[in-house]
């Protein structure tokens, strides 16, 4: 299917916050618990149409564990969106998201949007960081900040279409020189005028491919 | 189809043919003709056997042509009377086949009968000008036909080379995949020019960096499978019959001998080679081409067969192939040296012939010198591999009992371990014998010993296990590794596998042992710990063992190679990936080349294959199937680097030609899970492995899995 722009997106952050359940919610609309854990890295890809533009969001999904850091932060080139994740049930996974920013930062392209979210919404009842938190870090790091629930789907398309949304916003703005594709951004060849693709509101899916397959 | 079964090593010779011994062409021919565009009946007026040979292929009529060029001549000699003929491209309609053909015309056409020599002659369905042929000189007839270059598939082309002298008439050499050359074919009036221009519009044609002179067709092709297959050489010679003297002193070129098929030597794989070197200098005379018959004829179609890659490289001299093949006014073959094998015996040579063995490294031939390509690792390979169809069944339950001794001793380690890397496990001995491949049983322990061990090694289990089950609640909130290591491992074995019955479904028994024997593990391999990866390995164990125990010291055992797999510097991964990238160097060097222009050496795609050793990429079923081949160390132990340069290299075309750049590798190695063939892939790696030889080991980490 052709497409206005491709943004790379990477999920990171600790072990069993929900990477890979955001991602299944977010491309095939289901929550599996039982999903294999993530050795070295797992894609996925989807269509999703902003201002009338078709754009593909292939998706990178990381394994979180400490010891294959190495490997994650060879994933960072060229992304131009990044979900960190933490698990607001365990406050663990919400300290050690300075170094995973640092990691960011320092390997990915400075101008890669980062969406901070705090995965589990639904286990209200074993919350452990609070949601003021969370905005507190995001605003002191220059993230953008949502609360979601792979389980129940809440937020996770918001997640989702927010970031690429604020992406298409820095390409508009001329942030991006878009013909470098360091910067996870692909022109495609639907790109032509503002109306090429079918009119989808925000938000809608336009397409959904299974989870691993990202062509 | 004839001529086609070898009941005896063919002569080689470099001496102009002896037109009376030699059969006709086209016998040996005949079956490689896939295309022609010219009725049958426009050619019964030639040569029985051609016009039989056109017969044969009628379903392949129609070829479009979309070159051709009249009055290129062949000169068998220089006391030779020239044959003209027509050079030709053709393009098979069914599936767009590209093919090269020059035919001779027929005798009393003289070399300047044709006309419109510099036109392109592009005819839909057309025929060539093959007019009536009077048999007047019966040797000449025979050249026309035993020259007859008939249709070649491009594919097959390895490079041109491009000879324009300021006297003397432009000239051609194709050389093939094979190594076979085609005859030098001269161009009256130019046009070579043209020629490169028609047919690089139809293939891949890149002029050689180090000669301008030189065209390289298909240069993506690929090196390594030609190498590889070149192997598969010996099975096709001992089925023709080929043999070699028992006594050592083999000669190359002595017909018949004992036939010693069970027990090659290493010499069989050189022979095949020098038997290449030998073909580049006959031209197209050779007769030998029955052994291309890669299914002795049963394949007419497969001409020249793919298995039939020949180890060379192109290595041209700047000058041209005349000083050498007619120029020296000598018909006589050029020098051909070739690498010894690296045994001491005499080099197969054979006085009566005019080849000359040397210590080179190079194969002067016809159209330039050809350097041989790691012809000691060939050689050096002792092992005759068996082929995918010959692999055994999997280790039977009363073959496994026959291993054993009256006390239990497993005597015949080696053998166990060839049969478990070539055939693998029946699943119902694989309970049994992992234990001896995962080092949890020793070979010659007897039945009793063994009981004695799985009683000492129940009870250090169990105190193993009983360390981290006494942890109290108030313990355990001071102590935070261990708190950590258990969310992990709680984490990761209810998302191990689940969707195998065996572990599936709420509160299953097997998720428990999982998380006791990897709790446990902790324990006995504190300073290592958990690590995401593990229980991908526990689980075929678990799933094999059924027993907690059993399973825990069979993955101890796994984990005393693998565990530098899972420390926190990576330094085992790392070493690891790196030999690969090695390996990859020594055996494809252009796909390593294409890897480094790509910053992709890191060979982190792999990540996930080595980690785990190929856990993901395969069904469970065939995961336990490739582990014990791994275990069995047969070969070496380090055999699942080569099973990674084999699947990758099994890929390099779609790697290559796809201007794969990190990313898109990345997603296209995930996405080759569930696709890969495990049997072609242990096959391809033990052949790159007996290719690599020492070399390979060389590259190959020092310790660890």
């Amino acid at each position: 299917m052709s497409y206005a722009y491709l943004f790379k997106y990477i999920i990171i952050g600790d072990v069993g916050v929900g990477k890979s359940c955001l991602l299944l919610q977010f491309t095939d609309k289901r929550f599996q618990p039982v999903h294999d854990l993530t050795i070295g890295v797992e894609f996925g890809a989807r269509m999703i149409t902003i201002d009338n533009k078709q754009i593909k969001l292939q998706i990178w999904d990381t394994a979180g564990q400490e010891s294959f850091r190495s490997i994650t932060r060879s994933y960072y080139r060229g992304a131009a969106g990044a979900l960190l994740v933490y698990d607001i049930t365990r406050r663990e996974t919400f300290n050690t998201l300075a170094s995973w920013l640092e990691d960011a930062r320092q390997h990915a392209n400075p101008n890669m949007t980062i969406m901070l979210i705090g995965n589990k919404s639904d286990l209200t009842h074993r919350r452990a960081v609070t949601t003021e938190e969370g905005a507190q870090f995001a605003r002191e790091n220059g993230l953008v900040f949502m609360e979601t629930s792979a389980k129940t789907a809440h937020n996770v398309e918001e997640a989702f279409i927010n970031t690429a949304r604020k992406i298409y916003e820095k390409i508009e703005l001329g942030v991006f020189d878009v013909s470098n594709e360091s910067y996870g951004i692909k022109v495609g060849y639907g790109a032509g005028g503002a109306n090429g693709g079918t009119t989808v509101r925000p938000g809608d899916a336009q397409a959904s491919g299974k989870s691993g397959c990202c062509s | 189809m004839t001529g086609l079964v070898m009941t005896s090593r063919p002569v080689v010779s470099h001496e102009t043919p002896e037109i009376g011994h030699q059969k006709p062409v086209s016998d040996g021919f005949s079956h490689t003709t896939r295309c022609t565009e010219a009725k049958a009946s426009e050619l019964s007026n030639l040569q029985p056997s051609l016009a039989a040979l056109c017969n044969e292929e009628k379903t392949y009529q129609s070829a479009v042509v979309v070159y051709a060029k009249e009055n290129i001549f062949v000169q068998p000699g220089i006391k030779c009377k020239r044959i003209s003929g027509r050079l030709s491209l053709l393009k098979k309609a069914v599936d767009d086949v590209m093919f090269l053909a020059w035919l001779p015309y027929a005798l009393n056409n003289t070399s300047d009968s044709a006309t419109d020599d510099n036109k392109f002659v592009v005819i839909s369905d057309g025929g060539p000008a093959l007019s009536e042929a009077s048999s007047t000189a019966e040797s000449e007839k025979r050249d026309r036909t035993l020259y007859a270059v008939h249709p070649v598939p491009i594919s097959d082309m390895r490079a041109v080379r491009r000879h324009t002298p300021t006297i003397g008439w432009h000239h051609i050499i194709i050389v093939l995949h094979t190594g076979l050359s085609l005859p030098p074919l001269y161009f009256t009036n130019g046009g070579v020019k043209d020629f490169l221009t028609v047919l690089k519009q139809h293939t891949c044609l890149v002029r050689s960096p180090d000669d301008p002179n030189l065209y390289l067709v298909n240069d993506i092709a690929d090196p390594l499978q030609r190498s590889m297959t070149a192997l598969d050489l010996l099975e096709v010679q001992n089925r023709a019959g080929w043999s070699e003297s028992a006594g050592g002193s083999a000669s190359l070129f002595v017909r018949g001998g004992k036939d010693d098929l069970d027990t090659p030597s290493p010499r069989d794989y050189s022979l095949g080679v020098l038997e290449h070197f030998s073909r580049v200098t006959k031209l197209a005379r050779d007769t030998t081409a029955h052994i291309f018959g890669k299914d002795q004829g049963l394949d007419a179609s497969t001409w020249p067969c793919e298995g039939e890659e020949t180890l060379i490289k192109l290595n041209y001299p700047p000058q041209g192939m005349l000083a050498v093949n007619c120029a020296d006014g000598e018909d006589e073959a050029p020098v051909l040296r070739v690498v010894q094998s690296d045994d001491d015996e005499a080099a197969p040579c054979d006085s009566d012939s005019q080849s000359r063995c040397d210590d080179g490294e190079s194969a002067s031939t016809s159209v330039g010198s050809f350097e041989l390509l790691e012809s000691e690792r060939i050689v050096s390979s002792s092992k005759r591999i068996p082929s995918r169809a010959q692999r055994p069944f999997p280790l039977s339950v009363e073959e496994w009992c026959a291993f054993f001794e009256p006390d239990g001793r497993l005597a015949d380690e080696r053998g166990f371990r060839e049969r478990a890397f070539y055939g693998g496990i029946d699943q119902n001995v694989r309970k049994e014998a992992w234990k001896y491949l995962l080092g949890y049983m020793p070979f010659n322990s007897t039945v009793a010993e063994r009981e004695q061990i799985r009683e000492a090694k129940k009870t250090e289990y169990d105190a193993l296990k009983a360390q981290w089950q006494s942890i109290s609640a108030s313990q355990e909130k001071r102590f935070t590794k261990f708190r950590e290591r258990r969310m992990r491992i709680d984490k990761d074995v209810v998302r191990t596998d689940r969707l195998l019955p065996f572990y599936a479904e709420e509160d299953n028994s097997n998720v428990e042992l999982l998380r006791s024997i990897l709790m446990t593990y902790t324990f006995y391999n504190f300073d290592l710990g958990y690590c995401q990866g593990m229980s991908d390995l526990l689980s075929p164990i678990l799933y094999v063992m059924e027993d907690e125990v059993d399973a825990f010291w069979c993955f101890v055992g796994l984990m005393d190679v693998m565990e530098s797999n899972f420390h926190r510097d990576q330094n085992g991964m790392h070493s690891q990936l790196q030999s690969l990238k090695k390996l990859v160097q020594l055996l494809d060097p252009q796909l390593h080349c294409y890897l480094e222009k790509m910053d992709c050496l890191n060979y982190f795609f792999c990540y996930r294959w080595v980690l785990i050793t190929f856990k993901r990429e395969f069904e469970y079923s065939l995961v336990l199937r490739l582990w014990e081949a791994l275990w069995s160390k047969h070969l070496c132990e380090h055999f699942h680097l080569f099973v990674c340069a084999a699947v990758l290299q099994k890929h390099r075309r779609a790697i290559i030609h796809g201007e794969m750049e990190f990313d898109t590798l990345l997603r296209f190695i995930n996405d080759l899970s569930g696709k890969i063939d495990l049997e072609v892939a242990l096959y391809d790696a033990e052949m790159l492995f007996q290719y690599a030889g020492e070399a390979g080991q060389e590259v190959l980490p020092t310790s660890g899995p």
